[in-house]
């Protein structure tokens, strides 16, 4: 619960976490500008969805981001 | 590799999955197998930038444990996301100025997982001295498309995954003004300049701006450009290699005085990796001069436009297989 809340403060801008995975930071951009053109509850789910979705098929490599963001 | 015809075709026979650049009559003359091309006769080899119509750059993908090629337009390039192998990687080259790789460019940065599976690869073109256009090829079929894309999806062994990454020589002056664009567009005629409305091939040219010099966007700490094609006075269009995106702030790149050092530079930070691709754009090798110039550990072919998942300008972009 804890990552979801600080995944949702990064896709809402309200926090910021930059990575040295290419793709998490092309996503983390893309579901940034997704929500500002549609800042409601559903978007965001939807948002939270695909980046966790993310984080679980590349679990093995984005540990440390998860560590980090968790810790934000 | 950089090889001749003969190795080429070797290679393909002996069944081995490879992605090819070379020269529209060299790829014409490759006998059917796994394999897809594009056509450029502009190369980054190891021992440096050369325009070559006898050699082929070949990338053998000697970790694939599994394959498939495809090919696609427009009404179903994203199913690319799909086709993906669930732990693999897809090369994917589109034609220069093609409705598909237009369609990609402007659409792919909206589209629903497409950051779920690594896809790389590039925008085929002609020798800008002579004209021609571009191709892509299928090698499982031996077809070649002026209007398709193609894609090598490979499956990778279990402890294996693919990371993509780019070089990007370009960074953008904070202080300098803010451009930003009122929707996603690969051609305009207004802009916002610091907030306010203003024509944008107008600005260019007051300001003196050398287009050779592309806009950059913050992508979460990635810096993306946009590179621009022409600027229309007397239509007062601005047409871009990329697109813009509403909702982004660019600014254009600071002036780089040698683009050989800075890019040397650049690759100190990159010294220890392995890639299994990498390409780089024509602008970088036209305006940057590396004829006769290695980018070490990269080598690769040199291109109209590069995909890292999106299209990107003005970029090295690579892929590499790490462990798990």
């Amino acid at each position: 619960m804890e990552l979801d809340f600080k995944l949702q403060k990064i896709i809402k801008k309200e926090a910021e976490y930059k990575s040295t995975n290419l793709g998490l930071n092309l996503l983390i951009s893309r579901l940034q500008r997704r929500y500002s053109l549609n800042p409601s509850q559903a978007e965001l789910d939807n948002c939270l969805r695909e980046i966790k979705a993310f984080f679980e098929k590349y679990a093995n490599i984005m540990k440390k981001d998860v560590d980090a963001i968790e810790k934000l | 590799m950089f090889i001749n015809l003969e190795e080429a075709k070797k290679l393909i026979l002996e069944g081995r999955i490879l992605h090819i650049a070379a020269e529209e009559s060299l790829l014409n003359q490759l006998p059917k197998g796994k394999w897809i091309a594009g056509t450029t006769p502009y190369f980054i080899t190891e021992q440096g930038g050369i325009t070559s119509k006898d050699k082929l750059f070949v990338n053998e993908i000697t970790d694939a444990v599994d394959f498939k090629t495809a090919v696609y337009d427009r009404s179903n390039i994203f199913d690319i996301t799909k086709d993906a192998f669930a732990n693999g990687m897809t090369f994917l080259v589109m034609p220069f100025a093609s409705d598909v790789a237009v369609f990609y460019a402007k659409e792919a940065p909206n589209v629903d997982d497409l950051f779920m599976n690594p896809v790389i690869g590039w925008i085929s073109g002609y020798d800008l001295s002579t004209g021609s256009s571009a191709k892509v090829y299928d090698g499982v079929t031996g077809t070649a498309y002026g209007d398709k894309a193609v894609a090598l999806h490979i499956s990778l062994p279990d402890n294996k995954t693919a990371s993509i990454g780019i070089v990007n020589i370009f960074s953008a002056d904070n202080d300098d003004a803010v451009i930003e664009f009122k929707e996603d567009a690969l051609s305009v005629t207004k802009c916002l300049v610091n907030g306010k409305e203003t024509v944008f091939s107008d600005y260019i040219t007051e300001n003196k701006i050398d287009t050779q010099l592309p806009l950059v966007a913050d992508y979460n700490g990635v810096l993306i450009n946009v590179s621009i094609k022409s600027v229309s006075k007397e239509n007062k269009t601005v047409d871009f290699y990329a697109p813009v995106f509403s909702g982004k702030e660019y600014r254009f790149a600071r002036p780089v005085d040698d683009y050989a050092a800075s890019l040397a530079e650049q690759l100190k930070g990159h010294k220890d990796v392995k890639p299994v691709f990498s390409c780089n754009c024509i602008l970088n090798y036209l305006y940057g001069n590396l004829d006769g110039k290695a980018t070490p550990p990269f080598a690769g072919p040199v291109t109209f436009g590069e995909i890292a998942y999106q299209l990107l300008n003005q970029t090295l972009v690579y892929a590499e297989l790490i462990d798990k």
